[in-house]
């Protein structure tokens, strides 16, 4: 029972800081915007009335081709029932979800060597569950289980959905700051010069634009990275075996990849492990916290 | 504005926050209890299942196990005990005594290398570890869902909501501690 109650809090923790940092993003997205007008029209309200609705439908589209571009991009197939590795897989998968309370996702497979695996979905219903060869082949049925609570996890909490808004959110403030940048170089901020404004007050709004970009890739990292702490604490829930999956991450970690990743990087942070990196490197840029931490965390619940 | 006024003002938002916070706890807490409703009947499925799949395991297995008698009449007594429990403590000491049964049946064998051959076997094999799975987490979430409810209900401010609506702590189920480690058949 006492085990439980800290599996809890590590889930309450990982929660509130993902709210905390979400709401640090949505402010820097409101402030580029304000930035925007304030530069461009000396009246920072002007900017909403473009900005927003701009931003939103970008956010919408990218939302909304999601799954596809996902698939597509690992280059996955829908499992086969009939060879039995596959086979084993739905079987888990299966498990994960009743454990989870959930509809079972359907369930992928990416030819590779490497072991990995990712989740994707835009709600719980119409989920998808994808596991790469290697790690069918190389990982025990308890190691397997363990990564599978892990994906599960991220859709239970609605990891998807966070990460590809998110990421929506980094790529349009990227796209004002641009503009913004451009124009400021080529067009001396037109208007602008006209009425002198408050110089300081420019001066912050210019800094701002310049550094939200950088600003809002690294909260989007630190989201990523605290939404992989929670699917370990939550996978390790569901299956009531921390070790199962801090067993796969030494093995994931062991476990020399050979021939290039597929996939795109923009879904790297929907993998078990970055597929792109090798992962000891502990860095403010990593989408995925340091698997020798992982480790550590799962073995102390 | 003067003092009655805001005072008026006051009251009204007071009983609004308080209307609100009663009709998400009462929605919180049917929605808990439905959970445990649709956890049960899950749990239930996978027993049905497993139960179903017994028959043809037996008839896969007799020709090849001619000397296990003892082994395989396990099997068929703890099938009937789930066929006939009334109660799910029962049902679930039934279910106990099946895996039990079916461990042993699945060790003997291990003594056949022509049954082991057996694609159909094999396949038995795999489908009865994954419903014995199914049925640990299935049980597993029921009593996670016990738990959320009986936090819900035990805890302020849902305790005053639970009391009005007639709400009462519900059972977990009695799992033993070795019934967790039992449904992992080795291969």
């Amino acid at each position: 029972m006492a085990k439980q109650m800290l599996l809890e809090d590590h889930i309450r923790k990982n929660k509130r800081n993902t709210v905390l940092i979400c709401t640090f993003m949505a402010l820097l997205f409101l402030g580029v915007i304000f930035a925007f007008g304030y530069i461009y029209f000396r009246n920072p309200y002007i900017a909403l009335i473009f900005g927003l609705p701009i931003a939103l439908v970008y956010i919408a589209i990218t939302y909304s081709f999601s799954v596809q571009t996902v698939l597509s991009a690992a280059k996955a197939r829908p499992s086969n029932p009939h060879v039995r590795e596959e086979k084993l897989l739905i079987y888990k998968v299966e498990e994960m979800a009743i454990a989870a309370g959930l509809p079972t996702p359907k369930v992928y497979v990416q030819d590779s060597d490497n072991i990995n695996a990712f989740a994707t979905g835009k709600k719980p219903e119409n989920s998808v569950i994808c596991a790469t060869t290697g790690a069918l082949r190389k990982l025990k049925p308890d190691e397997l289980e363990g990564v599978m609570g892990h994906e599960m996890s991220h859709i239970q909490n609605h990891d998807i959905l966070i990460a590809t808004v998110t990421l929506a959110v980094v790529g349009s403030i990227a796209l004002i700051s641009e503009i913004l940048f451009y124009s400021l170089f080529w067009g001396g901020a037109g208007r602008g010069r006209k009425n002198e404004g408050n110089a300081i007050l420019l001066v912050i709004a210019i800094l701002l634009v310049i550094l939200a970009p950088i600003f809002s890739r690294l909260t989007y990292l630190a989201i990523s990275r605290k939404r992989e702490y929670l699917a370990d604490a939550n996978g390790a829930r569901l299956t009531r075996n921390p070790e199962g999956l801090a067993k796969a991450l030494e093995k994931i970690k062991n476990d020399i990849p050979r021939g290039k990743p597929k996939g795109s990087k923009t879904v790297a942070p929907l993998y078990i492990a970055n597929p792109f990196k090798r992962q000891n490197i502990n860095s403010i840029w990593s989408t995925h916290p340091p698997v020798d931490e992982r480790i550590r965390r799962l073995r102390s619940m | 504005m003067d003092i009655l006024t805001i005072g008026i003002i006051l009251v009204v938002l007071i009983l609004v926050i308080v209307l609100l916070v009663f009709l998400s706890y009462y929605n919180k807490i049917i929605r808990l209890e439905n959970r445990i409703d649709n956890s049960w009947a899950q749990i239930d499925v996978q027993l049905k299942r497993r139960a179903d799949l017994i028959p043809n395991l037996m008839e896969t297995v007799k020709g090849y196990m001619k000397h296990e008698k003892e082994v395989l009449e396990n099997v068929t007594k703890a099938r009937s005990a789930i066929m006939s429990a009334k109660t799910p403590q029962k049902n679930i000491e039934a279910d106990n005594m099946l895996t039990g049964a079916l461990k042993s049946l699945f060790a003997v064998a291990e003594n056949y290398p022509d049954l082991k051959a057996n694609q159909n076997f094999l396949n038995l094999q795999d489908e009865l570890t994954h419903t014995e799975d199914k049925i640990a987490y299935s049980r597993q979430h029921y009593n996670d869902s016990v738990l959320s409810f009986n936090n819900t209900i035990e805890t302020f401010p849902g305790i005053i909501f639970a009391k009005r609506m007639g709400k009462k702590e519900q059972e977990m189920l009695q799992i033993p501690e070795a019934a967790r480690e039992l449904p992992k058949v080795k291969f």
